[in-house]
């Protein structure tokens, strides 16, 4: 692959510029290198002044429309927001000014798009949340979703509902949509699992609240016992909270693939720009958080949460969390290492089947999503790869977080809102729902298109001979 | 001149005749030689001919000239050790470069003196002691999870940085030195050092094969090509197909084994073995420099910290290695004084010497495999970076490369690092001694290791050097200071390696 000079060129200089603030990872003790920043704030500041937009704001935020100024609005004070929306020039207003802009916090988008708030939007506005996102945050609900899509499909012949033949102990699976592990809404399916529990009697279980994050309230169980004594506590007069609240147990995948002796999971960052039709991207620099605790499946550890969860809210408490890389490792050296131990092909079927997962999850919601012209959404996919290369769907993520733990985390993020923001927008920078939502492919940045089905369905139109891969071919997976 | 030749080739010829008998592997490949030389297909009438087919047939030729291929290239390129220090005495005087011959020594002293005094200081032995029994159990145990085998590491730090090896470069001096007027020699140049390096006209031929476009049409892509070669098992095929540059990541492993002749052997999976035991059973001063090391720099870094684990087995192995000695070479100069002990392998190890190991993890996936390709590149390439000696890709040679491509490639950044009294190898030094290793991405630094293996030669490491300051030239010749201009060179991740290389052999 050749690069011109002048692309390199354009590319470190937005590089290097962040690098004064940036510390030299694992180089030598001597303290000749970069300095860490004293602050998110002042490091932030940096970062706005120096990392380029990629080329991706075409025409900036004022050109061609000189009388709108556009105003933002932001729930989050986050440095990776604000420097993003002030290097377009945009000026900060509040929820009630006119705003063309707003990342907003889940409950304020609920509020915009309630009923009686009587609040409508125009033409010239862009939110961060679909009003129903939860149909695919909320874990019930996605499991849900998900058992619906594939019996629609079923009912419909669809090939892609396709079952295993065979009767043996692990039941019919789905061929190519078994990407979620086995899950029961708690207490509405306790029969269904004690059924299944019954069936494999040595698995694990995990489970989690259904509209909780960041690993709170999760514990694993391998013993019914102790389910039932959890649902009489739960009962009691002490935990009222609990007993309204449902779970989901789940499987719990207990063959992860380890790297290094350690389990990771994977966070992978998908941008919807609509859900009818379907147009989703998939950010190139997910990356893989490790625990910073060995993995041991004796019952022993079953209770040290340290070393089941990846979650960097989880592990931030550990004793042996690391604050220069924080257990990150970047999905591109998952991809160098897996291709150069285990070869090309199991790669690029590993990650083909990422992309066919998360595409397939946000079909199975499309639907029943509110598909308003005004929002977008970005969404934090965790996946967990078990040790033959498949890939499970864990949860997503409506609200991932954007606070930075390492430098490389912050310019990574900042790199995600830069090319949200470039996806999202038309070509002249202003928030309009007339706009097709196609954007070039320069503005694509670090996106890469997973599926847009307006563009499948004129490929289809247009070249009738080809219209079965057509569609194949909008859903490729580049990840390099 | 022909009988000349025909003289040379015999001497060569009994050389390595006598070289492969003290090679591990002749022991086997005699055994199946002998096991061929009774098997029905050799006819004891036409011996030579049957025999030879055999030979080739059973893929033994191959390995045959795999091996004289690497005498040849490794052990036979040397002179003889004891032509050597018959002359050694004659020399010494007249050497011009006995000083540097001299400050090796030193240099290697000094290294392993710091150690005696970080045993004395610490009241440590510097030999290794038996593990007492909890001890070992434990160590075994957490064999595969060393992260979590817990020492107190406080009072233990690195014998040597890359700091300290580049002062004593640069106060290196010659003898002609103290007569001349010093003011015509500045205090930080290193081109006073009368070691022959290359120009770039002479690294364009040398890197010649990195320009050549690829092949012709109907060409079979590169991973059908590079499984084909690998197929042939012959290592200058595979060395050749590395200058490309374009490996691809599943074959590299394989690759480079190839060319290092790394590949494993019965035999070297018992060395391993033995090695491993040999850690499990003693506790050596060396075992707490090597965690050190690890927790200082792999540990910490977001490309390696989880191969950290992998990391520990393979470099405390290492040091136990006593083939490492005698693989290596060290100047050999007379120089009274003390000598000093090392560790059993006679690398002493240094601030940031796992990371010479940590690119491996992404090509093997077991330790063991990775520890042998990793030594054969150590003793091959990276001991050359961490001693003074006048190897031409020893580190002055690279050193003194890098000055002169500085001064003829880009003269206004040169003046620009004079004006600023800055001594522009002080920037790069890092890079150099380690490779890039922890510079650059794990996937361009394959690549850049790629070249190095292919071509055989160390000498990418100061032009690549060069090729980053002058493609930043314009930043740094904004800033003045010398933190402005590391910060402008921190940050390697956006570097691609083989347009970058490739466009400044093309360049006019």
């Amino acid at each position: 692959m050749y690069m011109a000079g002048e692309t390199l060129l354009g590319d470190w200089t937005q590089a290097w510029r962040v690098t004064s603030l940036q510390p030299t990872l694992g180089q030598s003790t001597a303290t000749m290198y970069g300095r860490l920043p004293g602050s998110n704030n002042a490091a932030g500041g940096g970062g706005g002044a120096g990392i380029g937009s990629g080329g991706a704001n075409g025409g900036g935020g004022g050109q061609g429309h000189d009388k709108l100024k556009i105003g933002f609005c932001t729930d989050l004070d986050k440095s990776v927001l604000v420097n993003n929306f002030e290097k377009r020039g945009w000026h900060q207003v509040n929820g009630d000014d006119d705003w063309h802009f707003y990342w907003a916090g889940v409950q304020t988008c609920r509020n915009i798009f309630s009923v009686d708030s009587g609040y409508r939007m125009h033409d010239n506005q862009m939110i961060n949340h679909f009003p129903n996102h939860y149909e695919l945050s909320r874990k019930d609900l996605l499991v849900k979703n998900i058992k619906r899509y594939r019996k629609d499909l079923e009912r419909d012949g669809n090939p892609l509902a396709e079952k295993t033949e065979s009767n043996n102990s692990s039941g019919n699976r789905y061929l190519y949509l078994d990407f979620v592990p086995t899950t029961f809404v708690l207490p509405a399916d306790y029969n269904m699992f004690v059924e299944e529990y019954r069936k494999f009697p040595l698995s694990t279980w995990i489970m989690k609240p259904c509209g909780k994050s960041q690993g709170a309230g999760i514990f694993l169980i391998n013993k019914l016992s102790k389910l039932k004594k959890w649902s009489r506590e739960a009962k009691g007069p002490f935990h009222p909270q609990i007993a309204k609240e449902s779970y989901v147990i789940s499987r719990y995948i207990d063959n992860p693939l380890l790297i290094g002796g350690k389990k990771f999971d994977l966070r992978l960052y998908v941008l919807v720009a609509s859900f009818r039709p379907l147009k989703a991207y998939l950010f190139k620099q997910g990356f893989c958080r490790f625990c910073t605790v060995k993995y041991d499946t004796s019952v022993t550890e079953l209770d040290n949460m340290y070393v089941h969860l990846t979650n960097v809210s989880v592990q931030k408490h550990g004793g042996e969390y690391n604050t220069l890389h924080g257990g990150k490792w970047s999905v591109q050296n998952l991809a160098l290492f897996l291709e150069g131990t285990r070869g090309k092909e199991v790669t690029d079927r590993l990650f083909g089947a990422i992309s066919w997962l998360i595409v397939h999850s946000l079909r199975a919601v499309a639907p029943v999503m509110a598909s308003d012209r005004h929002c977008f959404e970005c969404y934090g996919y965790d996946i967990i790869i078990d040790n033959a290369l498949k890939p499970w769907l864990v949860e997503v993520n409506a609200s991932p977080s954007l606070t930075s733990t390492t430098v490389n985390d912050r310019i990574l993020k900042y790199k995600l809102i830069d090319n949200i923001l470039s996806v999202v927008l038309p070509p002249d920078g202003v928030p309009d729902v007339r706009w097709n939502k196609v954007p070039s492919a320069d503005a694509l940045g670090n996106f890469d298109l997973l599926i847009d089905e307006e563009l499948a369905a004129q490929d289809e139109a247009q070249n009738s001979t080809t219209t079965t891969h057509a569609k194949a071919s909008k859903m490729g997976s580049r990840w390099k | 001149m022909e009988e000349l030749q025909d003289a040379s080739i015999h001497h060569m010829t009994a050389k390595v005749i006598s070289a492969i008998k003290t090679t591990k592997s002749y022991e086997p490949i005699y055994k199946e030689l002998q096991r061929l030389a009774c098997s029905p297909n050799v006819d004891p009438i036409d011996m030579r001919n049957t025999l030879e087919d055999a030979i080739k047939g059973a893929g033994l030729e191959t390995e045959i000239r795999n091996i004289v291929y690497n005498l040849v290239r490794s052990r036979l390129s040397k002179p003889d050790p004891t032509a050597t220090t018959k002359q050694l005495s004659k020399t010494t005087l007249s050497d011009p470069l006995g000083y540097l011959k001299r400050a090796g020594v030193l240099w290697d002293r000094r290294v392993r003196k710091s150690l005696n005094a970080m045993c004395t200081e610490l009241k440590v032995p510097l030999h290794g002691q038996p593990r007492i029994s909890a001890d070992r159990e434990d160590f075994m145990a957490k064999w595969n999870e060393l992260s979590n085998y817990s020492m107190d590491l406080a009072n233990y730090r690195p014998v040597y940085a890359p700091k300290d090896l580049l002062e004593v470069l640069l106060s290196l001096k010659g003898p002609a030195k103290t007569t001349e007027n010093t003011d015509e020699i500045p205090q930080w140049e290193f081109s006073h050092i009368a070691l022959p390096v290359k120009n770039l006209f002479e690294l364009r031929t040398h890197f010649a094969d990195l320009l050549r476009g690829d092949g012709y049409l109907g060409m079979p892509d590169l991973t059908t090509q590079c499984q084909r070669i690998l197929e042939t098992r012959h290592a200058p095929m595979c060395q050749q197909f590395l200058k490309k540059g374009c490996t691809p990541a599943p074959y590299r492993g394989a690759l480079w084994a190839a060319v290092l002749d790394s590949k494993l052997h019965d035999y070297d999976i018992e060395h391993w073995q033995k090695l491993r035991n040999t850690v499990w059973t003693t506790d050596h001063i060396v075992d707490k420099l090597v965690f050190k090391d690890i927790q200082l720099t792999a540990s910490n870094d977001d490309q390696y910290f989880v191969f950290e684990d992998v990391l520990y087995q393979v470099l405390l192995c290492f040091s136990r290695d006593t083939d490492i000695g005698s693989c290596v070479d060290y100047e050999a100069f007379p120089v009274k004084g003390k000598t000093y002990e090392g560790p059993p392998s006679g690398v002493v190890p240094f601030h940031g010497i796992c990371m010479f190991a940590a690119p491996f993890c992404y090509l093997y996936d077991s330790p063991v495999n990775l520890y042998y390709t990793f030594r054969a590149f150590y003793i091959r390439y990276c001991h050359r970076l961490t001693t003074i000696n006048t190897h031409p890709q020893g580190i002055v040679s690279l050193c003194l490369l890098f000055e002169k491509l500085l001064q003829t490639y880009e003269p206004q950044l040169w003046s620009h690092f004079r004006e600023l009294q800055i001594q522009p190898l002080r920037v790069v030094f890092k890079w150099l001694m380690r490779a890039f290793s922890g510079h650059l991405p794990p996937d361009q630094l394959l690549i850049l290791w790629d070249l190095i293996l292919g071509f055989d030669s160390l000498e990418i490491l100061p032009l690549f050097a060069i090729i980053i300051l002058s493609f930043r030239k314009e930043s740094l010749m904004q800033v003045a200071s010398l933190d402005n201009i590391e910060s402008i060179l921190a940050d390697l991740s956006s570097i691609k390696v083989l347009p970058l290389v490739q466009l400044a052999l093309s360049r006019d």
